[in-house]
């Protein structure tokens, strides 16, 4: 499959690259980020949204360190995975991600920006034009949903990342930089509830980095991934949970792979603990949080059996975090 | 170092006085000496048989080739001849020829499931700079299709598209670049028509039905090809003891071979087309060049690169390989065209998505007394193979086990989906899972074990199956007692706890396909086979078998290396082009080993009798009293009364030069009459049984396969290596059907999963832990005893998966793959009708043995011994389907029983009662309704 003729930048600093998309902003030309490329350049050969330009991270060696609380954009999955500083949450999490090869090039950056999936959606070109095209690719066209017709307002893909809902569940933020300067938030405030705009990034803005608190290394974590085949597969339903033990005020639980977000299950989790007297009832817990989620039919399996996992996943998780008390 | 030399030193050759040679009086040049290995190796006796001298056992009697072997290399493990030229990336695949100056095609594919084309407008797309040449329907008016009785194929579509991805038309440029964007500039008018995807519609009329066969067409449905097969009692079926009834669903799946198709086409100087592509059959390829190009055969040259993976998906003749060599006539230029992955979905030909309805019934002796199969495939868009698959869905479930009824409707319908073909197991497979399921059930409700119900009712060796099919050597019940005893079966099945299961399954499948497509088997063999030898002593075998990663090129060196008693590096074999091969009708039904593999024996022994003619002379022994050994002809009674193989192949060479020989290959004549009686028929059947252990987590339904006891029987493993690859192989293809493989069509009729992200090969981590068995029952019509390992072995880890999983969690799945979200509802299905909460708390199937056990046990014993004499044909009784009812296998059956059927059409107070495909028995062909006569 040919791969659509782009123009590849190589910014060597964050200053660089900002000021390359400045530019490009300002000629008018489109552009994409990209770090290992294992997301961007696969769409790219289905010529999903393609654009004239790409302007590379990888040379920006900023992006690239690792600590315990600061992991930079394209430190790839497989040395988070290797480093000794990295949350053993965050090694169990990448380490089921994609296969070993595809981890060496796959970055932490890229796969918190991960874009969302649909199978009317991840096809080539030909493919796209018999179904007509879709709202999320239209070509121009203006084209429906096809997964669920006659709403033309938000995109329904399923955004598939495994590390944000880990990284939720370690309380982190994000840095983003871009043409306006640096901006710190939350991860849980990162995204946004619809599958093409995905995020909150604006135009020529990028995420730098992931920051975690002090406390996240107090944290125990565990997540329960969802697949069909045990290596490539990107999860059909996934749940991460931690805590500090002994603290059952720190307890977090997000989810991945069910809508176009991940999301933290904060309100189920402290009605939870507010209704049991802060103890924590399994079982229920597990139910709410299925509750709380609404996988729509655009991956492998069964939106109505992916949901009835998310309590079997979120009871897992919660079992693995020890003596919830 | 001591032996016999290879090389007796070098005779001097005529010498002057002087010592100098006289000229032209030279030495012969020794070439090709000993290499590394200058003395001859020990005769190796445990690789000769027993009954000819040595001291490999042969349990199953003597076999017409044990006085061919020479202990050089059958039975002995080794690598494929191919395989330095694979692992070292210097194997030419398809996608790899390139010539100077090639273009670059592309096809543009249809948007629309169906739809008639009303005009195709090229000029935009001719006057795009780069663009060399554009090639339409209209270029290549000729039909064309693997079947002779059904082409309904053109290289594009000239008046119809019938699925999404057809091709519509074709274009070369001077790159990929251009070709991508050229294809966007054809302007089209469409008539899009009403599409077909549920194969369930196909038998109704419709307006336009998917193709138009005139006066045959049934009625105005999209049914392609409806069969009746009916034999037995079917009175037996009345009075069960134990019946079982099962509807599946089985989804479509494709080969997923590594290489996609590719293509170079070229036309030599002289105007002859040179056709570079991998293909399983290459003879149907040039067979249809022929016709669509209008040339005749002898002006193609088709070259069979390697295959990068076939599994039956690269053995139709292809419609982008008309492409190419049209757009390389049109531009003089080669032409390569190079499928993107999609594109091979598109393409398709992989296992029908079928629905089957089996009814099974036992009586109160724990005999079959009837299987009652109905079978709906989904053919796609074209017929491919769909006519031989209809049969097979349901014939080829006519043995291992003797039946006292059998009852097969099976129709097969067009609907606008890439067509379905033959792939691995072809048409046997969903059948397969389907009937041994059903005897799990029935040896549940009659409380036996399910491998004593099977041991108790197997077919011999040398009887007939109820279909009259010849079965010849047969190793099914060696091949259950070994996974029987390897898997530990009596210790654990029924005997698990919950979330763990074990589960058997047997398959039977056919050793090549006793009719050859093209012609009568009396006319002209099935394989061909020349050998020439020249003075280097190296043996050129020519032979169109293609090699499709299966080890046939090696089975061949092998065999011929064999009879010579040479070191398997001397035999070169040359199966690429058309050319130099004889007509070989190539890699499919696992016919290779078989067909080919026997021509190349006679046409070794063609060679080794002039080379034992020539050492005759220089001996003075008669061949009958000399040895073959590595590279060396030799007095039985005293190896230094000798001659090196070059001594005696120079000798035989005095007046010919090169040696030559040919061997052919035909099937002896078998079968019934009725019409279909060819369909399944072999000149030998493999059989294979396994047992499968399975992990079910059952709150997910998530189902892992952990440990496969794979035994099959492959007559006589010439390579043990290759043969064990082929059953790992085998079971890692099936697994992915019955865990996780399926094309999945969605709400609007696409394919939604044509990448292979999304079409869900089981990953290493998935493959359980497999113990290859092989069984050798020495089949009396096979090359050295050998049938064949390629497909059958696919067969028998379906239904041990899906009883496994019974055994793990006692919930009967139907449906085909069985991914986490099917096995889940199953269990929630379980879990309300038990009305449990938690999956954990599911109950266990448990087996307490009644009273019919121990009758079958028994049954069974007898059985052993009597198929034990018949195998070494110490028994030479008539045996056929029947006398385990108590028939007399001497007297026709018909004769024995009223109304005992033979039939192949329904009978009119039979179409009331037909399964679903069997309604297609309802229809009328147009030229008994009076319409397109």
């Amino acid at each position: 499959m040919l791969m659509p003729p782009f123009e590849l930048h190589h910014p060597k600093s964050v200053d660089e690259a900002v000021a390359l998309a400045a530019q490009l902003m300002e000629a008018g030309e489109g552009f994409d980020w990209v770090a290992g490329g294992t997301d961007v350049l696969p769409n790219y050969k289905w010529r999903i949204n393609t654009k004239p330009h790409v302007i590379s991270l990888a040379g920006i060696p900023e992006a690239n360190s690792i600590s315990s609380t600061s992991i930079g954009c394209t430190v790839t999955l497989d040395a988070l995975i290797q480093s000794d500083e990295s949350h053993p949450l965050l090694v169990e999490a990448a380490s089921k991600i994609a296969s070993s090869l595809i981890r060496k090039s796959a970055t932490v950056g890229g796969n918190l920006c991960l874009d969302t999936r649909c199978f009317w959606y991840n096809q080539s070109e030909d493919w796209r034009r018999s179904i007509d095209w879709c709202h999320k690719a239209d070509c121009g066209t203006g084209a429906d949903c096809r997964v669920i017709p006659n709403q033309n307002t938000l995109c329904v893909a399923t955004y598939q990342g495994d590390l944000a809902p880990n990284f939720m569940a370690l309380e982190a933020s994000v840095v983003l930089v871009g043409p306006a300067g640096e901006r710190t938030m939350p991860l849980t405030e990162f995204f946004e509830l619809d599958g093409m705009k995905k995020n909150v990034l604006t135009p020529g803005e990028f995420l730098l980095r992931v920051e975690l608190p002090e406390a996240a290394s107090a944290r125990v974590g565990a997540y329960q991934k969802l697949r069909v085949r045990e290596s490539w597969d990107f999860p059909e339903a996934g749940v991460a949970a931690s805590w500090v033990p002994g603290d059952i005020d720190s307890l977090r639980v997000a989810s991945t792979a069910l809508e176009s977000i991940p999301k933290l299950h904060d309100a189920e989790v402290s009605a939870h603990l507010k209704a049991n007297d802060r103890t924590v009832d399994v079982k229920a817990l597990a139910q709410a949080v299925q509750k709380s989620v609404k996988p729509v039919n655009n991956t492998a399996l069964p939106p109505a059996y992916r949901r009835k996992m998310v309590r079997v996943l979120t009871k897992r998780a919660l079992t693995a975090l020890g003596d919830l008390r | 170092m001591g032996g016999y030399k290879q090389q007796p030193g070098a005779s001097k050759g005529e010498v002057r006085r002087d010592g100098k040679r006289v000229a032209g009086k030279q030495a012969f040049p020794p070439p090709g000496s000993g290499g590394s290995r200058p003395t001859m190796a020990p005769r190796d006796l445990a690789f000769i048989p027993e009954t000819v001298g040595g001291q490999e056992p042969k349990p199953a009697g003597d076999h017409i080739h044990d006085r061919d072997r020479t202990g050089t290399t059958v039975g002995k493990p080794m690598a494929l001849v191919d395989s330095n030229a694979k692992v070292t990336g210097q194997a030419w695949y398809g996608d790899d020829v390139r010539l100077p100056g090639e273009l670059i095609g592309k096809i543009l594919r249809s948007p629309h499931h169906y739809a008639r084309i009303k005009s195709i407008d090229t000029s935009r797309v001719e006057a795009l700079p780069g663009v060399v040449a554009v090639a339409t329907g209209k270029d290549a008016p000729h039909r064309f299709g693997v079947l002779p009785v059904t082409k309904d194929e053109h290289a594009m579509a000239v008046e119809k598209v019938r699925h999404v991805g057809d091709l519509v038309a074709c274009v070369a440029a001077v790159d990929e670049a251009t070709a991508i964007e050229a294809l966007s500039l054809f302007d089209i008018e469409w008539d899009v028509l009403e599409p077909v995807f549920d194969p369930k519609l196909g038998l109704e009329d419709v307006d336009e039905p998917i193709h138009w066969r005139g006066k045959y067409h049934l009625s105005r449905t999209n049914v392609q090809k409806r069969v009746f097969q009916e034999f037995g009692d079917r009175s037996l079926v009345n009075t069960p003891a134990a019946s079982s009834h099962g509807s599946w669903t089985m989804e479509g799946v494709h080969h997923g071979f590594t290489e996609p198709h590719a293509v170079v086409a070229h036309w030599d100087p002289n105007g002859r087309l040179q056709l570079y592509t991998p293909q399983q059959v290459p003879h149907y390829t040039h067979r249809a060049l022929s016709t669509v190009l209008d040339v005749p055969m002898h002006q193609i040259n088709v070259v069979r690169t390697f295959v990068g993976g076939g599994f039956g998906g690269k053995s139709d003749p292809f419609p982008h390989e008309m492409c190419a060599a049209l757009l390389a006539r049109e531009a003089g230029k080669p032409v390569r065209i190079t499928f993107d992955r999609e594109e091979v979905y598109w393409i398709n030909r992989g296992r029908h998505p079928s629905h089957i309805n089996v009814k099974m019934t036992a009586d109160e002796a724990g005999r079959i007394s009837g299987f009652d199969i109905d079978a709906l495939i989904d053919g796609g868009g074209f017929a491919s193979f769909g006519h031989v698959t209809s049969y097979y869905n349901g014939v080829l479930a006519t043995a291992p086990y003797e039946l006292g009824s059998f009852h097969y409707t099976g129709a097969r319908v067009w609907t606008n989906k890439p067509a379905s073909g033959a792939m691995r197991g072809h048409g046997a497979v969903n059948t397969r899972c389907a009937v041994e399921v059903g005897l799990d059930e029935m040896a549940e409700q009659l409380a036996v074990d399910p491998i004593d119900l099977r041991l108790a009712n197997l077919l011999p060796p040398h009887s007939r199956t109820i279909s009259g099919f010849r079965i010849t050597s047969n190793g099914m019940r060696e091949a259950l007692e070994k996974v029987r005893e390897g898997s530990d079966w009596d210790n654990k099945f029924r005997q698990l706890p919950l979330g763990k299961g074990i589960g058997i399954g047997c398959g039977f499948f056919i050793s090549g396909s006793g009719l050859p497509i093209h012609w009568d088997p009396k006319n002209f063999p099935h394989a061909t086979v020349h050998i020439q030898v020249d003075m280097d002593g190296g043996v050129t075998v020519h032979t169109g078998a293609a090699d499709i990663g299966q080890g046939s090129t090696t089975a061949v060196a092998q065999v011929v290396a064999e009879v010579l008693a040479l070191p398997v590096e001397m035999i070169h074999v040359r199966s690429h082009e058309s050319d130099t091969s004889p007509v070989d009708l190539g890699s499919y039904s696992s016919r290779v080993t078989f067909m080919n593999a026997n021509a190349a024996i006679r046409a070794a022994i063609g060679i080794r009798d002039q080379l034992l003619k020539a050492a005759w002379e220089m001996l003075g022994y008669h061949p009958n009293v000399l040895v073959l050994n590595d590279r060396r002809i030799y007095y039985k009674h005293d190896p230094s009364i000798g001659v090196s193989y070059l001594q005696a192949l120079h000798k035989a060479q005095e007046d010919t030069g090169a040696l030559i020989a040919r061997g052919a290959y035909r099937s002896p004549p078998m079968g019934g009459v009725h019409k279909g009686a060819a369909a399944g028929l072999a000149p030998a059947y493999s059989f294979s049984a396994y047992v499968a252990e399975v992990d079910v987590d059952v709150e997910t339904g998530r189902v892992s396969c952990t440990n496969v006891w794979a035994a099959h029987d492959c007559g006589k493993a010439l390579n043990p290596l290759a043969v064990k690859g082929q059953i790992i192989g085998s079971c890692h293809m099936g697994l992915g059907q019955v865990i996780s493989e399926k094309m999945v069509y969605g709400r609007t009729g696409h394919l939604q999963n044509a990448n292979l992200l999304e079409y869900k090969i089981p990953s290493v981590h998935e493959m359980p832990h497999v113990e290859p068995i092989i069984v050798e029952s020495s089949d009396p019509e096979g090359p050295f005893g050998a049938k064949e390992a390629g497909e059958g072995p696919l067969l028998p880890i379906l239904p041990a998966v899906v009883n496994a999983v019974y055994d793990a969690v006692g919930v009967r799945l139907r449906d085909l793959p069985l991914t986490p979200d099917v096995v889940f509802k199953g269990i929630e299905k379980a879990m309300k009708k038990d009305k449990i909460d938690d999956p954990e708390d599911l109950p266990c199937p448990r087996l307490t043995h009644g009273p019919l056990q121990p009758t079958l046990v028994e049954r069974a014993n007898l059985h052993r011994e009597r198929d034990r004499l018949r195998q070494r044909s110490e028994d030479t009784s008539a045996y056929v389907n029947g006398v385990l009812f108590g028939f007399d296998p001497n007297v026709p059956l018909e004769d024995q029983v009223d109304g005992w059927r033979d039939a192949d059409e329904p009978l009119p107070e039979q179409l009331a009662e037909l399964g679903f495909a069997g309604r297609a028995w309802l229809k009328k062909e147009q030229r008994h309704m009076g319409g397109d006569a």
